[in-house]
């Protein structure tokens, strides 16, 4: 079910042109609201609807073979960590859900060139780059240690 | 510079005509926006999106209840509270409030202080003001903020028909203060009058375009954003309830 977007709810402000995968979220050229430009392109990704800090954006299926009448909700609160959806179907049923989405506040992640630059000596080793800090693991990544390992394989 | 501008120009252009020509343009708004309305069929909408969510609702609205609504959505209204990002916010307030001041200003220039001497010096400086905040706000979300520019790719100079409210405020203001400067610098001259007659020209384009233009969202936002508060005070609304929990545990 691809997305479209409530023109009255809508203030333009670009956010979903700026996260859709596909780049089918484009700006009205005349009224200066947010539209889908190619629905059958649509990955049905959902990052728009729920990114909206309007609730602006729905979605539906496409219309030569679902009918309408159905409508998928989702309200984000990133102080809560949380995206709360509700589903309508076509006749009344309603089901809701809530989805924690984070633990940490919103923002609150660095990112990749906020860290200093791995070192040579890190290709060394099995973590990746800004591994262990990175993940808050105190102690550093639970591995096995060679003896616990399958005999043959090493 | 601290001199009423439109006394300026009374041999050129009479009080009396400048005041039909305010009537004019809010008549203009008010058809603009009437016609803007019908033609979209948002009207219409709205009229069966207030029925569809009176036949949802839940918990009824006692006229108090509604009165207390419509103060948090005029004050919401008044802080641009429905938007989320800060730069969009503030170039909104900047460009909401300095069109009012100008407006206002320019109402008592013209019918309560239509002679430059019996205008208080406050009133031209607070125009002055108004017009510089339009420019500040306005170009500030005309060259950076624009969604089509910051995001989609466009020029900062790209002009299309959603920007004919915008373009017309920025002309408009930018006029007043160039013209207000020549009539202030070169009282009478042939230049000042031309710089007169395309402020009135873009204030004129910013009032008689509402139909093509966004200027009916001055008037449709605040309404929608009652009529949203409504649906979620009676149980109507199609989004979600808030979240009772909090998944915020680790800073």
């Amino acid at each position: 079910m691809p997305t479209f977007v409530d023109m009255t709810r809508c203030d333009g402000c670009g956010e979903c042109v700026d996260i859709c995968p596909s780049d089918i979220m484009h700006i009205d050229p005349v009224y200066r609201r947010s539209y889908n430009i190619e629905p059958n392109m649509c990955w049905e990704c959902y990052s728009c609807v729920k990114y909206c800090p309007q609730q602006a954006i729905d979605v539906r299926g496409y219309a030569d073979f679902a009918p309408l009448g159905h409508k998928v909700r989702v309200l984000r609160e990133p102080e809560k960590g949380a995206v709360s959806w509700k589903i309508k179907f076509r006749d009344g049923r309603e089901k809701n859900f809530l989805s924690p989405i984070r633990t940490t506040p919103w923002g609150s992640i660095k990112g990749p060139a906020e860290y200093d630059p791995p070192r040579d000596a890190d290709l060394a080793t099995q973590e990746l780059a800004h591994e262990p800090d990175a993940l808050k693991i105190e102690g550093g990544l639970p591995a096995l240690r060679p003896d616990q390992l399958k005999r043959g394989l090493i | 510079m601290g001199t009423n501008p439109f006394a300026a120009v009374t041999e050129f252009w009479s009080p009396l005509a400048m005041k039909v020509y305010i009537v004019l343009m809010i008549a203009a708004v008010i058809i603009g926006v009437i016609f803007d309305v019908s033609h979209k069929g948002s009207g219409i909408y709205f009229a069966e999106r207030r029925k569809r969510s009176r036949a949802l609702a839940r918990n009824p609205l006692s006229s108090g209840k509604a009165f207390a609504l419509a103060i948090e959505t005029l004050a919401e209204a008044a802080v641009s509270g429905e938007f989320d990002k800060t730069p969009r916010r503030l170039s909104h307030l900047l460009t909401m409030y300095g069109f009012l001041l100008n407006v206002i200003t320019t109402l008592l220039m013209v019918f309560v202080y239509p002679t430059a001497t019996a205008t208080p010096r406050v009133v031209p400086m607070l125009w002055m003001l108004g017009a510089v905040m339009v420019l500040a706000g306005g170009l500030w979300f005309f060259l950076f903020l624009r969604a089509n520019v910051a995001v989609d790719g466009d020029s900062p100079w790209h002009l299309g028909r959603a920007d004919l409210f915008i373009g017309s405020l920025l002309a408009s203001m930018a006029f007043a203060l160039v013209w207000h400067f020549a009539q202030a610098r070169y009282p009478g001259t042939v230049g000042a009058y031309i710089l007169f007659g395309l402020y009135m020209f873009f204030m004129t384009l910013l009032f008689v375009t509402v139909p093509w233009s966004k200027f009916a969202h001055v008037f449709f936002k605040p309404a929608v954003a009652y009529q949203r508060r409504v649906e979620e005070a009676t149980g109507a609304s199609d989004l979600p309830s808030p979240s009772t929990q909090n998944f915020i545990v680790r800073s």
